[in-house]
């Protein structure tokens, strides 16, 4: 069979299925986006308290989450809470499945990994924001929570943005990973496709192709933000 | 140790099956995951449907239990934690019963055996698969399969190249990276028989190991559920009995692959 066959959309290619397979990967990196970057936020904040519990609390965090590969994180997370799960409704003696959702569990892991990571981007962007900024901000009498919104925060995306969009890169390509706990994405579809086809190096080539286009994409994006930080630097 | 364990496991079986098969009632309902990157045993099709000696056999074996079965798909390296994780109830994807994986689930009887075998390029000029013609050669296989097991213990000689799927290392024996592939011989000549192939020929077939290779391809279960691997073992033997496991085997065989 031809190439163009194997990658046409309908019942003789496989183009369909591996356009769902980009579908999975993009909305697995979009949905975890979120989630990370609030929780990076939050562990950042932790990290600089003055409370010695919560900085440990974060130490601890980034040190389990950024020191372990990250398909063993996927693995423990799926698998153990699944398997934590159905211990517990056997021991209630309950009579009900339960099924913890792939992409779900995929999210959870990708953030908590993106956000161990982001977590040190946001550290060091509070760092360079001076102390002065806030000091400012308290002289004239606004209350903690505004300055920090209004003042820090658009400061600290501006400083973060080139480190953020770093993570994101690796994210997309972590993705690949939710292969190993049955989520159809590009890896695992070209891969089916590969194996059932024996053209390795087709779709070998065309799962490299869609990870190039999603990347440029997105440096697209990137420097969209970026252009759109600047102008505050502008006068 | 490992023999006294195996008896007293087969002893606790028999006397769970016996309470077990009384209890046999209305049909069930059986998940069964697969690869689906497997040719001719397990694959996808273009239109998204399962085809392959799996499948056919395990779609026999439900008729034969009476179940309402349902397949899922799911990547090799995840399988057997999928298995436990309650994702499906049986695996039936060409895996090979090992006292390594025995310990974490429990087989059914083989559904079938094949021998493993060495592919080399055409022009090679490794005499014979044995361990002295293969000394210093670079031989590739898939990662945690018997095949690389086997490799390492029975091929001591030659250096042992690990790869995350078959692809991968046809690829490379293909582009001359490496000297040889060692796999199952169907799944090596069924790759022949393709272009991406025709680098390639069987320089021979292996003896196999009853330590390394074990009894053959088997279901995986969860340990402890007896009386589903009787009912497996049971439904095995009627398809060989009435002859629908020897259609199967016609269908995409030239040679027996249930073996002696």
């Amino acid at each position: 069979m031809i190439a163009w066959e194997l990658l046409g959309f309908g019942d003789a290619g496989y183009g369909d299925t591996i356009a769902m397979g980009v579908v999975v990967t993009v909305s697995l990196a979009l949905a975890t986006l979120p989630v990370g970057l609030a929780l990076g936020f939050f562990v950042a904040l932790a990290k600089q308290s003055t409370e010695w519990s919560l900085r440990t609390a974060a130490d601890i965090y980034t040190t389990i989450f950024r020191g372990l590969p990250e398909l063993l994180t996927l693995f423990l997370i799926y698998y153990g809470m699944q398997i934590g799960v159905q211990q517990l409704i056997k021991a209630l003696d309950l009579d009900i499945s339960f099924e913890f959702n792939t992409f779900v569990a995929g999210v959870i892991t990708l953030a908590f990994v993106f956000s161990s990571y982001a977590s040190e981007v946001f550290l060091s962007a509070f760092r360079a924001i001076p102390k002065g900024q806030y000091e400012g901000g308290f002289a004239l009498g606004i209350p903690r929570p505004k300055v920090m919104r209004l003042i820090i925060l658009p400061q600290l995306i501006r400083i973060a943005m080139p480190g953020l969009a770093n993570l994101w890169m690796l994210l997309l390509k972590d993705t690949a990973l939710v292969s190993a706990i049955g989520l159809n994405d590009i890896v695992r579809e070209t891969r089916v496709a590969a194996g059932s086809t024996k053209e390795v190096f087709l779709f070998s080539s065309v799962s490299f192709f869609l990870f190039l286009v999603l990347a440029l994409l997105s440096s697209i994006v990137i420097s969209r933000i970026e252009a759109f930080g600047k102008k505050a630097d502008t006068r | 140790m490992r023999i006294s364990n195996l008896l007293m496991a087969s002893a606790a079986a028999i006397v769970l099956s016996m309470g077990a098969a009384q209890a046999d009632g209305h049909s069930m309902k059986i998940k069964i995951g697969t690869e689906g990157a497997y040719p001719p045993f397990n694959n996808l099709e273009a239109d998204g449907s399962l085809v392959g000696f799996d499948v056919d056999v395990a779609k026999a074996l439900c008729e034969e239990m009476k179940a309402e079965c349902e397949f899922v798909t799911q990547d090799w390296d995840g399988i057997i934690p999928a298995l436990l994780a309650g994702k499906f109830d049986a695996i039936i994807a060409s895996m090979s019963i090992t006292e390594e994986r025995k310990e974490t689930v429990d087989f059914t009887n083989k559904y079938y055996n094949t021998p493993p075998a060495i592919a080399v390029p055409k022009d090679s000029k490794i005499a014979e698969a044995t361990d002295a013609a293969l000394a210093g050669m670079v031989i590739g296989a898939q990662s945690s399969t018997t095949h690389s097991n086997y490799a390492e213990e029975k091929l001591g000689s030659a250096e042992l190249k690990l790869y995350p799927t078959p692809d991968e290392y046809k690829l490379d024996v293909a582009n001359g990276r490496i000297d040889g592939v060692i796999d199952d011989v169907v799944v090596l000549s069924d790759w022949l028989a393709t272009d991406d192939g025709a680098c390639c020929k069987i320089l021979g077939t292996l003896t196999p190991d009853l330590m390394i290779n074990g009894e053959g391809a088997g279901i995986a279960i969860r340990k402890g559920e007896d009386e589903l691997r009787e009912k497996f073992n049971a439904a095995i033997d009627a398809i060989i009995a009435n002859g629908t496991y020897k259609e199967i085997n016609d269908k995409y065989f030239t040679f027996d692959v249930y073996g002696g």
